[in-house]
């Protein structure tokens, strides 16, 4: 099934690429088909690529404890996840399920050391996105530990009034 | 059991210029945590008479830090459980079955609390120093609000006031709280108001001599006043000491922000009984109806003249304000409100009550609903706004002579 250049150029990681670079990427994807439910990876599960969202939704989400995970985003159309697979060999570090039927791109570390090696001007402008969306999603991950720990806090011994607790009688 | 959770927090001190790291545990330690109360010799318990609404509070005194806390009856019931053997988790269930309902909040809410006032043993984290700095807190509206806590917070005041005070007291001040003393000043107030209604029909005249030396009388009258004031303090210092109790402070501060004003700390007159707090907060306007006495009697006494106005003046100055002070419903936290809050056994009551106004107009309209405690505050409320209104009205004629214009 060859992939649309129109959809690609809504992905963000691609839109500095040209009809030509996009073209060399068409070639390199592979379609997965994920129906609800479907797990994509686990986490801990081997890290090798990058998938891309073409419909349907994914639920990245982490494991905390027992059978509860907390989820830290949603994927729609045009969205990807999964990148530090392609530089990184470590394990997951979360769990990637579709939530409604899906259509997903995959590219495989293997391909996308093809492009850095054979096409290092498209594989830079890859790495330009990847970085700026690194920082986006980090940014987003503090966030999400400062609202965790406020929680936990609050649902433990947290409470910055307690200073205004004490007790006085000023005679005037 | 997997192996606890912990966080480590960073916590700002209040003015930002520093931070400490500590580390929390896990909500599972958490539940597990057996809170163990400071040892007996270092606190005092004092049960409260029981308030008009049916409730009982008491008060907490750190002896070694020198904190209070007022509890209610479900925060006493919890800190006699907090002596090291039970755990939270225990705790809740305690709870549950003497109070038939639980919110966890009043758990952990306590447990700051105690914290905060060193009144209980290690676990740190239960109280971090501040809030997290969030990028709301540091806008021009946080910085504003705290601007407003630091002015409301302001005062001078010295921490060495319970030495001065026994040594005061020890030296001739025992004399001021002798029954004989007391019906000395009362008996001397009914002579002078005698004494002020044969003059009160020169009254007119005593104004235009006043007024023809505005600088003069203006002065003596603020005189009178500022020394009234510190010695209606003292006065209700020497009271607190009296009944044995410490005076913590004594000072000069903004009464709720508002009214510069001189006070002394008699919080400790809570370890004592009502009757003791009762003869504290009457006390001090005792010293406004003496010296106002004997101003009226010096004026009758007196040759027509500017001296006899001024002490007409003084007197009716210094009445007034033992008035005012005595008049529980002006929303301040006078002497009157001292003894009405403790009439009532409700040491919080302006506070509660001004903690209804948001939701005041809800409350009203679910009137069945309304309960003992929350009428009485209502009634509060309702009484100080008609004193304020019935005030102002009544001295129009005052606050129109002050205007740059013409109002009416």
């Amino acid at each position: 099934m060859p992939i649309a250049a129109d959809y690609l150029r809504t992905v963000s990681l691609f839109q500095d690429l040209d009809h030509a670079g996009l073209s060399t990427l068409g070639g390199l994807l592979v379609p997965k088909k994920a129906p609800a439910g479907a797990v994509i990876f686990r986490e801990s599960d081997e890290s090798d690529a990058l998938y891309l969202v073409e419909a349907g939704e994914v639920v990245i989400s982490k494991h905390v404890q027992g059978p509860v995970d907390v989820v830290l985003i949603t994927f729609g159309g045009g969205d990807f996840f999964g990148e530090m697979g392609l530089f990184d060999a470590a394990p997951r570090s979360a769990t990637a399920q579709a939530k409604a039927d899906s259509l997903l791109w995959r590219l495989d570390r293997k391909a996308f050391m093809h492009i850095l090696s054979d096409h290092p001007e498209i594989a830079a402008k890859i790495c330009y996105r990847l970085v700026s969306v690194f920082i986006e999603r980090l940014r987003s991950t503090n966030e999400q530990a400062r609202e965790a720990i406020r929680w936990g806090l609050e649902a433990t011994g947290y409470s910055p009034a307690a200073n205004r607790a004490l007790f006085d009688r000023k005679s005037t | 059991m997997s192996d606890q959770a912990k966080l480590q927090l960073l916590t700002r001190s209040h003015d930002d210029s520093g931070f400490e790291i500590f580390e929390v545990d896990s909500s599972q330690t958490y539940s597990g945590f057996k809170p163990q109360r400071s040892p007996a010799t270092e606190w005092e318990l004092r049960r409260q008479p029981l308030a008009v609404d049916g409730t009982r509070n008491f008060v907490l005194n750190n002896l070694r830090q020198d904190r209070y806390l007022l509890l209610n009856s479900k925060e006493h019931f919890l800190w006699e459980q907090f002596d090291g053997r039970n755990s939270l988790e225990e705790i809740a269930r305690a709870f549950h079955l003497e109070h038939g309902a639980f919110d966890y909040s009043i758990i952990r809410e306590l447990l700051a609390k105690l914290y905060h006032a060193g009144l209980i043993e290690g676990h740190r984290t239960l109280a971090p120093l501040s809030n997290f700095v969030t990028p709301k807190e540091r806008s021009p509206a946080h910085r504003l609000g705290r601007m407003l806590d630091a002015w409301r917070h302001f005062a001078l005041r010295t921490r060495d006031a319970d030495r001065y005070c026994s040594t005061t007291y020890r030296r001739g001040g025992f004399v001021l709280f002798h029954p004989l003393t007391f019906w000395t000043v009362v008996g001397l107030a009914g002579v002078a108001l005698a004494a002020a209604f044969q003059l009160a029909g020169h009254s007119m005249d005593f104004a235009r001599l006043l007024s023809a030396r505005p600088y003069m009388s203006t002065g003596v009258m603020l005189i009178t006043l500022l020394a009234a004031s510190m010695l209606h303090v003292l006065v209700h210092a020497l009271a607190c000491k009296a009944h044995g109790r410490r005076v913590r402070e004594i000072g000069f501060f903004l009464l709720q922000g508002v009214l510069p004003t001189f006070y002394t700390d008699v919080t400790d007159i809570f370890m004592s009984n009502r009757r003791a707090r009762l003869m504290v907060d009457l006390a001090g306007p005792m010293v406004e109806v003496l010296f106002g006495s004997l101003a009226m009697l010096s004026a009758y006494l007196s040759g027509p003249g500017i001296e006899q106005a001024l002490l007409f003046g003084v007197g009716v100055l210094l009445w007034e304000s033992a008035l005012i002070n005595l008049y529980p419903f002006s929303f301040l936290e006078l002497d009157g409100y001292n003894i009405l809050a403790d009439l009532l056994a409700m040491p919080m009551l302006r506070k509660q009550a001004l903690a209804l106004i948001p939701n005041l107009t809800q409350r009203l309209r679910n009137i069945r609903t309304i309960q003992r405690a929350e009428m009485i505050q209502i009634a509060y409320l309702a009484l100080c706004l008609i004193s304020v209104i019935a005030y102002v009205v009544l001295h129009l004629d005052a606050i129109s002579a002050l205007l740059p214009f013409e109002w009416r």
